[in-house]
């Protein structure tokens, strides 16, 4: 009976699909303190170095461990301060992570308890921690005892995009006494967690707390700046010991078929762009302005189609992502997919549009699609093959959105020529994430192409050893050539 | 350095007819970078729009802006931003600019507010190169239109000429009537234009018989400005560009002129709905 009960995971509180429409405020409301413990408790506790969970999170957290605080200590406070001293020697952006992180092909699918029920819910209790911190000032506390006494004067850092991977950079090299600078392209920072995750999976105010937190640390920003435009890698070099480029996977994909350039055709970073940078959803309070018609058509899925179908549905249209393969191959977060469904987004399967068709007045009708079939052979990344049936269909839209994902932005290294660049438009870097510019190192999309959050951020604490011990080996030599 | 702490003030501003006016913005860091062919872009506050704009000269850290009253955030910029105020945030320069080298027979042609800070910039720029031969030409629909005389091209080239569409100022007609009598009268090697789209559009057809390289300005609706939304598209030679990195400027025989023509309607309705609600004094 016990065993019946532990097996299923305890709850989160999430708002229901009718309110959600209405407006852009989160979606799930995560763990009350109580619900954390009680989740807490299902966890079997597995030794700490050997804890699947940890192992199979990109930055090792030690999951064990810090839901050992949380059943340790009766009193919130205590126990989240414990549980976050842990986290954080691993993991400083856990509020993000805990939401925005695929928990469920990473740390959750690990878990020991996922083979005798569902996994511990590892994504909430992290996001949870981080919530609660915030919200009652103990991630401040904890700053502060962390803060080193003496102000190090170690060097000076500048780190190139102001997106996950810098930020985590940028705090980690902080944090030790380096002197740090973001430069970043656009006037806010934040990367895709600022113009791409909308507001209902990502409210902006946990990123913001983020951004102040990196202030505090002495961490200067300098926006409205773009590398390799405003000002040069080599100026910057010259005035800093060492430099971090995490630049992202900036630019959209867009379909190589007749209608492409119609009216109301967006691709997924514009669309979504204007509503989370722009705020066009508060038009004509806010200036930037977005057209959605009745019906959206969302080519793709990936997170990106689902934000901006469920961003489509709160503007008041009926939405339908359309994908080339089958239900098993949908690469998006599974609790957005299950989200899109409860908010009324349907999907298509195996269709590949071949044609968008427009009106006399050059706006979207409708949508023309190659029917595909699965074959029992696989790609690469072990997903079914399919071909074209060479039957179509036409699905009638008045918008469509096309998500099928981002290749680097090449404004870094255009103007760069000495930066070695794969044939993907990615940088060429070491195993300590150094480019072929020595002192210049790089992490996040600019380096994995499409990855996820954590993956760059797992990047920026490694660039971040490494351009230490780049930048004391470098002044220790010019320390032995002044003897 | 400073980027963005306190905002760039505005250092100069004055009318140059009923709808267009020029603005100056201190921004020591772009000015130092920018070069003809390039923009900035501006967003005035907060809650303001990304607006694109091209520069006419830059001097002592600040930009010349020349700017038409067409939107909500043209007008506000008009209306609510004097001498000494500050714009929020300022970024640039963006987009390629145009290789400053001996081109020869040069043409820069304009019949529009962002066409002429860019034949500004142009003219200027290329009559500093040794062998370079520069023509610029003007276009207004009338004399009231006409800019006041610093603001013309005049003083930047070798051989100017101002055009209005009635003849009221300058020589009656447009840009296009003095660039089909240069190509059979003259030898030209280059023509770059800015202003109406339309009127690029016609001059390409013009030049391409000649075979002339013609290079306009593409001018599309715009978020970032950095390649990273796609909302800035333009078919160029069967493939898409993005205007903001790769263009403004592109080969004007290669343009697909009539997408881009369509895509500035996009937002029409909305566009028109802001600023209505604003000239009645809707909440800023
Ligand atoms: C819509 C969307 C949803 C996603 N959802 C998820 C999710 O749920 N979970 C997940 O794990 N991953 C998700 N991803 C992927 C994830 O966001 C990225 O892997 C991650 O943001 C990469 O981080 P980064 O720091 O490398 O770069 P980015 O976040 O892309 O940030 C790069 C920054 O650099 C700036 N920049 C670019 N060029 C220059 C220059 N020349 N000079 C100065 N600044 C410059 C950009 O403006 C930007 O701010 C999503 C992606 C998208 C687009
Ligand atoms: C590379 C480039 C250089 C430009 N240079 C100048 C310049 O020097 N001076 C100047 O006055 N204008 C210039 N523009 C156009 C300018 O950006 C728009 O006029 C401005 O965004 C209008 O803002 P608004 O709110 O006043 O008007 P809105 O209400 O936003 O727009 C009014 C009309 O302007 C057009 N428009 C809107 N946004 C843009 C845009 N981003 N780009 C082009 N057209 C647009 C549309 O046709 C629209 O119907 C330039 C545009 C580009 C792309
Ligand atoms: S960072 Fe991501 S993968 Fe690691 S424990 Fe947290 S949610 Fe899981
Ligand atoms: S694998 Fe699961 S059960 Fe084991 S420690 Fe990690 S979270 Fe707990
Ligand atoms: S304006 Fe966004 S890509 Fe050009």
């Amino acid at each position: 009976m016990k065993e019946a009960v532990t097996a299923r995971r305890v709850p989160t509180p999430e708002r229901p699909p009718e309110q959600r429409l209405r407006d852009f405020d989160e979606v799930n409301l995560g763990y009350t303190f109580e619900l954390a413990v009680e989740e807490a408790k299902r966890c079997l506790q597995c030794p700490v170095e050997e804890a699947p969970c940890a192992k199979a999170c990109p930055v090792h957290i030690k999951i064990p461990l810090f839901i050992e605080k949380l059943r340790r200590y009766s009193d919130a406070r205590t126990a989240v301060k414990e549980a976050l001293r842990v986290i954080w020697r691993d993991n400083l952006l856990p509020a993000i992570t805990g939401r925005v992180c695929p928990q469920e092909l990473l740390c959750e699918a690990a878990c020991a308890k996922g083979r005798v029920g569902e996994p511990i819910n590892i994504g909430k209790l992290e996001r949870f921690v981080a919530d609660y911190a915030r919200e009652h000032g103990i991630d401040d506390e904890l700053l502060e005892e962390q803060l080193p006494r003496v102000e190090a004067k170690r060097g000076r850092v500048a780190v190139i995009g102001a997106g996950p991977s810098s930020l985590t950079c940028a705090s980690e090299l902080a944090k030790i006494g380096y002197k740090v600078t973001i430069f970043e392209a656009l006037h806010k920072p934040g990367g895709v967690l600022l113009f791409g995750v909308p507001e209902f999976r990502l409210p902006k105010k946990v990123l913001e707390k983020e951004v102040e937190r990196l202030k505090r640390l002495g961490v200067e920003f300098k926006l409205n700046c773009i590398v390799g435009k405003t000002i040069t890698l080599d100026e910057i070099r010259r005035e800093y010991d060492a430099v971090f480029i995490a630049t992202g996977a900036g630019t959209p994909k867009l379909l190589n078929i007749p209608g492409i350039l119609l009216n109301d055709v967006y691709s997924a970073n514009e669309f979504l762009t204007r509503v989370n940078l722009m705020k066009a959803h508060k038009f004509p309070e806010y200036d930037t302005p977005v057209r959605v018609g009745r019906k959206v058509i969302v080519i793709g899925a990936g997170n990106t189609a689902m934000d901006a179908a469920r961003t489509a549905r709160r503007l008041g249209a009926e939405v339908i992502i359309a994908y080339r393969r089958g239900r098993e191959d949908v690469t998006a977060r599974a609790e957005e997919v299950r989200h899109a469904l409860e908010e009324g987004v349907r999907f298509m399967f195996f269709v590949t549009p071949i044609e968008i068709l427009g009106d006399e007045r050059g706006n979207v009708r409708a949508v023309k699609f190659m029917k595909m079939k699965p074959l029992e052979e696989r790609n690469r990344e072990s997903k079914r093959k399919i071909m074209p049936t060479g039957e179509t269909v036409v699905v009638e839209a008045d918008t469509v959105i096309i998500a099928i994902g981002l290749v680097p932005n090449k404004l870094i290294w255009e103007n760069v020529p000495e930066l070695e660049v794969t044939s993907e438009g990615t940088l060429k870097v070491d195993g300590d994430l150094m480019t072929s510019i020595p002192g210049v190192f790089a992490g996040g999309d600019i380096v994995r192409g499409e990855a996820t959050v954590i993956e760059g951020m797992g990047d920026g604490r490694k660039a971040a050893k490494a351009i230490h011990q780049y930048i004391q080996r470098s002044k220790h030599q010019q320390a032995i050539l002044k003897v | 350095m400073r980027w963005n702490s306190t905002g760039y003030r505005i250092t100069g501003k004055a009318d140059l007819n009923a709808e267009d006016f020029f603005v100056e913005v201190e921004a020591p860091e772009v000015a130092e970078r920018w070069r003809p062919g390039s923009f900035v872009i501006l967003l005035l506050h907060e809650k303001g729009e990304r607006i694109p704009l091209s520069v006419q000269k830059v001097r002592d850290g600040r930009l010349s802006l020349l700017v038409k009253r067409l939107g909500k955030s043209s007008w506000q910029l008009y209306r609510e931003y004097g001498v000494g105020s500050e714009v929020a945030h300022l970024a640039g320069p963006l987009g390629k600019p145009i290789e400053l080298k001996e081109y020869g027979n040069v043409v820069v042609v304009s019949d529009l507010v962002c066409g002429h800070a860019e034949n500004y910039a142009i003219s200027s720029a290329l009559r500093e190169i040794n062998g370079n031969y520069v023509i610029s030409i003007q276009s207004f629909k009338d004399r009231s239109e006409v800019y006041p005389e610093e603001f013309l091209t005049k003083d930047v080239c070798h051989e100017f000429w101002l055009t209005t569409l009635n003849g009221s100022a300058g020589i009656k007609g447009h840009f296009l009537d003095v660039v089909a009598k240069l190509l059979e009268e003259r030898d030209i090697d280059i023509i770059f234009g800015g202003g109406e789209l339309a009127s690029l559009w016609r001059l390409a057809e013009l030049t391409k018989p000649y075979g002339i390289p013609t290079i306009v300005t593409v001018r599309q609706i715009m978020v970032d400005g950095t390649g990273m939304c796609g909302s800035c598209r333009v078919l160029v030679d069967g493939k898409i560009k993005f205007a903001c990195v790769d263009g403004p400027m592109f080969d004007a025989h290669k343009v697909s002129f009539e997408d881009a023509l369509r895509r500035l309607t996009r937002f029409e309705r909305e566009e028109k709905l802001a600023l209505e609600r604003y000239l009645r004094g809707g909440a800023p």
